[in-house]
Parts: structure tokens; C-alpha cells; sequence
């Protein structure tokens, strides 16, 4: 037992020890653009991978402010897709799979958002999909895969890679959540930094 | 209507090398970031009208595009092949020739707004070449093209420019503390004095053989910057501004003059380690790298100077940058596709 799970945690450190960190950065200062514009951020996958969408939504639009909650200053709008069961049932029901995330965001996206692409492999037809469309219009792309990469990591403008051998889906998805996490601690940090910066200036 | 803005900029080395009588014999390279000063370009479809509006800081209308004076949107309008029914407004935070590459900020706009009128979107590199070509082949003004890439792209980046016209924009990955860093470093006046980048590019492009060497050396010091930069090397970075701005003097007669030379004596001999002209040279804004503890004492003293040159319209400019590039906040011409 206790070699099963060190060979784990070895797998895991191997991968954290390797993060991509130029791409990282380049997602942060995407992210960080957004904000400025005022746009919005569309976050998506299969799976367990939307579920990490589902978590980060969360943590990016609240955790990142929750030092000063109470401040009228403008947040993050990050937006996980589809928005409600309702629309993924109806669009994979009656129109097909591949559609769960491209036809929500034909609805919304504008030229001032953004999208975040989350797929283990890279292929997933549905986030490839979506992906493609953001690019079609000229949208910055943040893309999370595993594996090789696959044709989310050719499409997406910060390719956020963690290689891995094929069908190492937990590895993929522990990395990935902590990436999310050092997003969300990177901008917490940041906006607490710039609340004390204009404290100590008054 | 559409709502189109793209951000001003400073530039720390390299500028000169930019122009095409540099590049197309060594890379030419400048390390430049976007800042929080914007000019906005709001583009208006009027179908019903048979003319074409112009409101900058005057206001024109006119039968039909050849007909305007401001020479960009002239150009831009007819190599589109828009002719009329149309108005182009502009707004800025910051009056232009100041040398925060405000004019090129407008072409940017411009240029991602015509053709997102026309139901085209372009990306950064696009904008960018787009604008270029409007500035230098199709209005023929004598600059070059590192505001066009720094207004489009955003952030702080390394430019630089091949021969074959090709142009790789690298971006400096900096955390936001070594941002803030930087920004608490950086102290921006705005002269008081206004000129156009082209009176003093017409000189310096007509050197450039005579001072080939020197612009290579500039196009060299970027690597050196960016660094220094990364290294969080406030005073060697003050150093690399002093060595090249001492350079950047000697490309053309007009960089600097002796109202300017006192401004930025007093800037150094008050503790700031280095400083430039931002822009081609001759008026515009002066930059210091100063340690923050010092900021007090050269705002101080530089005030006295300026108002001892009657420079009226001296003020200190607060600085913060961007990673935003050219954007579209608003694209409302949709409604005009639904409904014809």
C-alpha cells in the first residue's frame, strides 16, 4: 500500500515540479486584460474537467475578493458553460453533444471576452468545438490539457500543457485544479497587494 | 455603433530602430509597455445620410470620404472602399503629440473599428499591421511601427522588426509585484511642449546611414533591459535609460534642446538614475527611473524649472500599465445586420 501511494504522489510531484510556467504566466496576463476591459471569462469540459470549471468559477469570482467583499470594486465575471443543466440536456438531447458548449457560447461571447478550454486529452469534440469558434472571432484562448496536448493545445493562445502518458486522466486533473488554484491565489494576492498600495497612498 | 480603444504607451530602448531603413539591414528591437491612457475611436453607421462625419478636435462633414482633411481617416475610409454614411469620433485621456504614441493608438482603433464595421475581426497582429500600413504606405508619414504593435498587443513587451517586414512581439512575463515594481520607479512629466514625431523622424531618418552603429547599439541594450528587468535591477535599468538616451541625442539635432537638457539634469542630479524623452524627442513627456524615496524632492524641483521656462502646461503624469491592447468594448452594428 504505502508504495502504491508514494508512486503516486511521485507522478504528481514529477508533474508539478514541470509546470508549464511561461504559459501560466501568459494565461495570468490574458486573465489579467479581461479584467481591465471589463469582459468576461467562459470556463468548460467533460467531465471532471467540469467540475474543476465549476470549482474555479467559484473561487475566481468570490475567493479572489473575499479580503474586502464589502468593496464596491468591479470583480471578475467568470462564467462556467453551460450555465444549467437545462441547457446541457436540451443541447445534447436535441441537437447533438458536440454542441454543449459551442451553442451557449454563440449566445454570449462578445470581442471582450475570453474563453478557458479544459480537456485531459486535448480532443474532446465538444471544447475543440467551442475553442475553434472563439478563435473564429479573434477571442484569447486559454487552453488546460494533458496527454500530447491534442488540438486544443495548437488552438489555444496559452497552451497549458501537462504531458503525461495517455489515459492519466487523474494525474491531469490534479494538476490542472492545482493550476486553477495558483490563478485564483495569483489575483487574490494581486487585488489585496493593490488595496494596501492605496491605503498606504492616502 | 462601435466602441473601439486602444492604450498609449512608453517606450524604455530601442526607438529608432524601428524605421524601415534600419530593420530591413539589422533587427531592429525596442522594450515598450502599454499604460493606462487610452484614446477611443466610436464609429457610427448612418445608412440614411449621404455624408461622412469627422469629429476630432474639429468636426468635418463632407459629401463623400475624399473629401476629408484628417488624412488617416481619409486613407483608411477609401481603401476600404467606405465612401459615406458614416461618422468616426475620437476621444483620448491624454491630448495628442505628447509621445505616448497617442497618434498610432488612434490608428490601431481606427483600423480594428473599420473593419469590425465592415464585419471583419482582426487579431493583434493584424491590427497592428493594418495601422502601419495606414501610417507609413498609405499616408506616408516618415515613422515607424513599434506604437502601431504596442497598441494592438498591450503589455509590456520586446518588439522586434525583421527585414522581411515580419514582426515577433515577445512579451516580458513579469508578476505583479516586479509590475508594480517598476511602475513605483517611474516618474512621468509632460513637458508642456507638443510636436509631431514626424519633425523629428524626418531628420533622424535621413542620419540613419551616418548613424547605423549607434542604432544597433540601441536595438542591443533591449536584451539588456529586459534582464535587468527581470532581475528587478531598478538602478541598472536607470543606467541603461542614461547611456541610451545620451545616444538617442545624437540621432538627430532636434531630440533634445537646452530647456529639456536642464529638466533632465535636475531629474538626475535629484537622485533619479536614468530618464528619456518618451517619443521621438523635441517636447512631449520626460521619464525618470528613481528610486521612490525620491520622488518628492524631483517633483519639487522639477516644477521650479519648468515654471522658470514658462512651461505652463508642465504636470506630472501618474502612470499605471496595462496588458489591455486594441479592443472592441462595444459592437452594437449587430442590430444594424439583423434589421436590413
Amino acid at each position: 500500500m504505502e508504495e502504491f501511494i508514494k508512486s503516486f504522489a511521485d507522478k504528481v510531484r514529477a508533474s508539478l515540479e514541470n509546470l508549464p510556467s511561461k504559459e501560466i504566466a501568459k494565461a495570468l496576463n490574458i486573465l489579467q486584460a479581461v479584467y481591465e476591459r471589463d469582459g468576461r471569462i467562459y470556463v468548460f469540459g467533460n467531465g471532471g474537467s467540469l467540475a474543476i470549471a465549476t470549482h474555479w468559477v467559484s473561487d475566481f469570482n468570490k475567493t479572489v475578493f473575499s479580503h474586502h467583499l464589502d468593496k464596491p470594486a468591479r470583480r471578475f465575471q467568470a462564467i462556467r458553460l453551460p450555465t444549467t443543466e437545462a441547457e446541457l440536456t436540451a443541447w445534447a438531447n436535441d441537437v447533438g453533444f458536440d454542441m454543449v458548449f459551442v451553442g451557449p457560447l454563440k449566445n454570449y461571447l462578445q470581442d471582450s471576452d475570453v474563453v478557458v478550454g479544459i480537456s485531459s486529452s486535448g480532443n474532446s469534440p465538444n471544447v475543440v468545438k467551442a475553442v475553434e469558434f472563439a478563435k473564429e472571432h479573434k477571442v484569447p484562448v486559454i487552453g488546460l490539457s494533458g496527454f500530447d496536448g491534442g488540438k486544443l493545445n495548437d488552438l489555444a493562445d496559452a497552451k497549458i500543457l501537462v504531458p503525461t502518458p495517455k489515459d492519466e486522466y487523474e494525474l491531469v486533473e490534479v494538476v490542472h485544479t492545482a493550476i486553477f488554484h495558483l490563478m485564483t491565489v495569483y489575483f487574490k494576492d494581486y487585488f489585496d497587494h493593490l488595496v494596501e498600495r492605496e491605503a498606504a497612498q492616502k | 455603433m462601435i466602441v473601439v480603444r486602444a492604450p498609449m504607451r512608453i517606450s524604455f530602448v530601442g526607438g529608432g530602430t524601428d524605421l524601415p531603413d534600419f530593420y530591413r539591414r539589422s533587427p531592429g528591437r525596442v522594450i515598450s509597455t502599454a499604460i493606462d491612457k487610452f484614446v477611443y475611436v466610436v464609429i457610427n453607421r448612418t445608412p440614411l445620410l449621404d455624408q461622412v462625419s469627422a469629429r476630432y478636435s474639429v468636426s468635418e462633414t463632407v459629401p463623400h470620404a475624399k473629401d476629408l482633411k484628417h488624412t488617416r481617416i481619409k486613407a483608411a475610409l477609401l481603401d476600404l472602399g467606405i465612401e459615406k454614411g458614416i461618422e468616426i469620433a475620437s476621444f483620448a485621456t491624454l491630448p495628442s503629440k505628447t509621445g505616448l504614441g497617442s497618434s498610432s493608438s488612434f490608428s490601431v482603433a481606427l483600423m480594428k473599428g473599420l473593419h469590425a464595421y465592415l464585419g471583419r475581426k482582426l487579431d493583434k497582429g493584424e491590427t497592428a499591421e493594418a495601422a502601419s500600413r495606414l501610417e507609413i504606405e498609405l499616408v506616408g508619414e516618415p515613422i515607424g511601427k513599434q506604437d502601431q504593435y504596442a497598441a494592438s498587443f498591450g503589455g509590456l513587451n520586446v518588439i522586434q522588426f525583421n527585414s522581411d517586414e515580419s514582426v515577433d512581439v515577445d512579451p516580458v512575463l513579469m508578476d505583479y509585484k516586479l509590475r508594480l515594481a517598476l511602475e513605483n520607479h517611474l516618474l512621468v512629466f509632460f513637458t508642456g511642449v507638443t510636436r509631431a514625431a514626424s519633425s523629428v523622424l524626418t531628420e533622424q531618418k535621413s542620419n540613419i546611414d551616418k548613424k547605423f552603429d549607434t542604432l544597433r547599439e540601441m536595438a542591443d541594450t533591449v536584451e539588456e533591459f529586459r534582464d535587468r528587468l527581470l532581475r528587478g535591477d531598478f538602478k541598472g535599468l536607470g543606467e541603461v535609460l542614461h547611456k541610451a538616451w545620451l545616444k538617442k541625442k545624437t540621432l538627430a539635432s532636434n531630440v533634445s534642446n537646452p530647456v529639456i537638457d536642464e529638466l533632465y539634469e535636475t531629474g538626475i542630479s535629484h537622485g533619479a538614475w536614468g530618464g528619456k524623452i518618451l517619443g521621438a524627442g523635441s517636447g512631449g513627456c520626460i521619464m525618470f527611473l528613481v528610486p521612490p524615496e525620491k520622488h518628492a524632492e524631483i517633483r519639487k524641483t522639477i516644477q521650479a524649472v519648468a515654471k522658470k521656462h514658462n512651461l505652463t502646461d508642465f504636470r506630472e503624469i501618474p502612470i499605471k500599465f496595462v496588458q489591455s491592447g486594441a479592443e472592441v468594448l462595444f459592437n452594437g452594428d449587430h442590430f444594424h445586420r439583423l434589421s436590413m
